[in-house]
């Protein structure tokens, strides 16, 4: 091929398209027609010339596609392989008939679980909502299964395998690393302000629950542990919102559990028993009932004859 | 036989002094004209050891009426009665306030009735009278001479023919009367119409002051502080009770807190999930931002906070009187006595990502009243 006369480059010569690629100059890679003194290169040259400057395109190309390209938007199995492994093998015996066997869900019988996220795991599963019993308003709370005691290691260690399985695809909201009386924020006071404004529609002030509609109730907080408490919050399970850790902080939520702590579960009773917790009704029927049969009862020991 | 007022003994001074105790009480029930029919002592024989053990039963209660007012005294100056969480040391002492306050001060009240009653049917002697009731007025000389000492009275003091004395001290106590009884009606009535288009049923603390922009704030539990709302806060599927915030109120703690309190202030911040199908109000389809709705919290019926939100089924409950609202329809009431939606306030966010109030609420919130056009 003879050097081309113009400075340009050739629009469909040999090199055309290496130029527009790599923006380089003709001129240093085909001799100016003016230095005609100079010997033509040879083609082994011209070769050369050109697989160096191909190389450096495809490196600059693929440096900027490098730097520049978006994070792959799929969901990656991270973490222990080992331990989602046996996340997978617990889900498919208790959870795959309702759930689906890529977590997607099954029509009438369960939602998808992807993007669910380890702290809902812990929560329906911990509290023995989950598996479930039967079809109905909703999941209630039940002895948890063996497999999935809490209170176990064994147990523990299913739940952390099984959520685990579940965080790993579609990711999600996860549960604190601190567990029990580690999770109780120091200050229930301010928790019992955020309780009684956030919480206290469904939960009633002492935490012992209402019911909703259609058969759906919220349930008494007496047996929920901490991590319960925190992963139900962050989850949203069932009919209760969601509450983000934008939305309470995680300080903020710790205070609502200290505070539900110290009224639940038979505390903070200064009149010895609760009555149930549910405010005036109760205690009056209980004042009118036994506070007026008693004093029946002292009318007639007065008036009997000695 | 019973003495009529006629026959009633003629008793003379001299009398008197001869009679012995007994003769006087008789002749007391005889001037009353009652008859004792029966009358048996208790312990006729004094001394016996069954009257004894009686008289121990009832100085026993009062002495346990005595102690345990003593140790009611003494648990209420000295027991601990400050707050204890109950998992810091001290709790159960606290926790044992209130029933310990409460069961020696009731101890101390029954202990001290059950003696009464004790004594009184130990002791007190089984006996039946029996009184003579007379009907009619009081006889012609009394009533006669009560009404001439009444004028007479009215003469000696000259108040008779005092007109000016008796119309001066008559309008004197007449309108102190009055005003005590105005004072006693006037805090019963109000004026909720005041102030015409901005009565205070009309306008909610959302209503922009001078133009100033309204924001969306949060309760974060602590007084005074001020944590506005961004869109990224909320996960979707979730509620947040806010509040109204100007600029010009921050640092002012009694209006931060007045904003909170204020019984038509609060709105919630619902944050719906985005596959939801969703029915706006006509003449209100740009009150919502994407996803987020704001509604009141106060619900139509009789204004109870409708805060019970099932994220599920987009439903808001009211614990009152059952009424429930559906989010995804304009929280039309779909269930119970409610009859109006929740009233919707239009919300957008600015130009830092803030959540604020485009206007107040387009209509009252809360219960209905009788000008309300529906």
């Amino acid at each position: 091929m003879s050097p081309t006369p113009s400075p340009e480059p050739a629009p469909n010569g040999r090199e055309g398209w290496l130029y527009q690629l790599t923006g380089m100059a003709p001129t240093m890679t085909t001799p100016s027609p003016q230095k005609s003194t100079m010997r033509p290169r040879s083609q082994l040259q011209r070769r050369v010339a050109s697989a160096i400057a191909l190389g450096l395109g495809l490196l600059t190309a693929g440096g900027l596609y490098t730097a520049f390209a978006p994070q792959p938007q799929v969901a990656l199995a991270q973490g222990d392989g080992a331990l989602i492994a046996a996340g997978q093998e617990l889900f498919d015996s208790h959870c795959i008939s309702c759930h689906g066997p890529n977590l997607q869900g099954v029509q009438d019988r369960g939602p998808s679980l992807i993007g669910v996220g380890d702290a809902a795991v812990y929560f329906q599963v911990s509290s023995g909502r989950m598996p479930l019993a039967r079809q109905e308003a909703q999941a209630q709370r039940k002895p948890p299964i063996p497999q999935f005691d809490p209170h176990t290691e064994q147990g523990q260690a299913n739940l952390d395998a099984l959520s685990a399985f579940v965080q790993a695809n579609g990711g999600g909201p996860t549960r604190p690393p601190a567990t029990g009386v580690d999770l109780r924020g120091d200050n229930p006071a301010r928790g019992g302000e955020l309780f009684r404004l956030n919480c206290a529609g469904c939960h009633n002030f002492t935490g012992t629950g209402i019911a909703l509609s259609s058969g759906k109730a919220a349930p008494t907080l007496d047996p929920a542990n901490e991590s319960q408490i925190y992963t139900a919050m962050l989850s949203g399970p069932q009919s209760m919102p969601k509450f983000s850790d934008r939305q309470l902080t995680p300080e903020e939520k710790q205070d609502i559990i200290a505070y539900v702590k110290s009224v639940t579960d038979g505390n903070n009773n200064p009149g010895g028993n609760g009555l149930g917790g549910i405010g005036p009704t109760a205690e009056g029927v209980i004042a009118f009932v036994i506070g007026l049969s008693v004093m029946i009862g002292f009318a007639l020991w007065m008036g009997a004859r000695s | 036989m019973t003495l009529s007022r006629q026959d009633r003994p003629e008793v003379t001074a001299a009398d008197v002094e001869d009679m012995t105790p007994e003769q006087l009480a008789r002749l007391a029930h005889d001037l009353d004209d009652v008859e004792v029919i029966h009358n048996q002592r208790k312990w006729p024989v004094p001394g016996t050891r069954a009257e004894k053990r009686a008289e121990r039963a009832v100085a026993l209660w009062f002495a346990l009426s005595a102690l345990s007012g003593l140790a009611f005294v003494l648990a209420f100056i000295f027991w601990p009665y400050e707050y204890r969480s109950p998992f810091e040391k001290g709790y159960t002492a606290y926790a044992l306030y209130t029933p310990i306050i409460g069961a020696t001060f009731g101890l101390a009240v029954t202990a001290m009735g059950v003696g009464m009653v004790v004594y009184v049917k130990k002791f007190f002697p089984d006996d039946v009278s029996v009184q003579q009731r007379h009907d009619g007025a009081s006889d012609e000389v009394a009533r006669k001479t009560v009404l001439a000492q009444l004028a007479e009275a009215g003469q000696d003091t000259t108040l008779a023919r005092r007109s000016m004395i008796k119309r001066s001290a008559g309008a004197a106590m007449g309108i102190f009367g009055l005003g005590l009884g105005i004072a006693a009606v006037a805090p019963l009535v109000r004026n909720p119409w005041k102030g015409g288009d901005q009565a205070a049923l009309w306008v909610t603390p959302w209503a922009p002051v001078d133009g100033e922009t309204v924001y969306l704030r949060r309760d974060t539990g602590i007084l005074g502080e001020v944590s506005l709302v961004r869109p990224e806060d909320l996960a979707a599927g979730s509620l947040e009770t806010v509040f109204p915030f100007r600029e010009e109120e921050r640092g002012d703690e009694e209006a931060l807190l007045h904003a909170q309190r204020a019984s038509d202030a609060s709105v919630m911040l619902i944050r719906l999930r985005p596959d939801l199908e969703v029915l706006k109000r006509s003449g209100q389809e740009d009150f919502n931002y994407g996803d987020f709705y704001a509604y009141s919290k106060i619900c139509t019926h009789l204004g109870c906070p409708a805060s019970l939100y099932e994220q599920q089924t987009s439903r808001l409950l009211c614990p009152c009187h059952q009424s429930q609202f559906l989010v995804t329809q304009y929280a039309r009431p779909v269930f119970g006595p409610a009859t109006r939606a929740l009233p919707q306030l239009p919300i957008a966010v600015n130009d830092e990502g803030y959540f604020v109030a485009r206007s107040d609420f387009i209509e009252p919130v809360g219960p209905a009243f009788w000008e309300r056009r529906p």
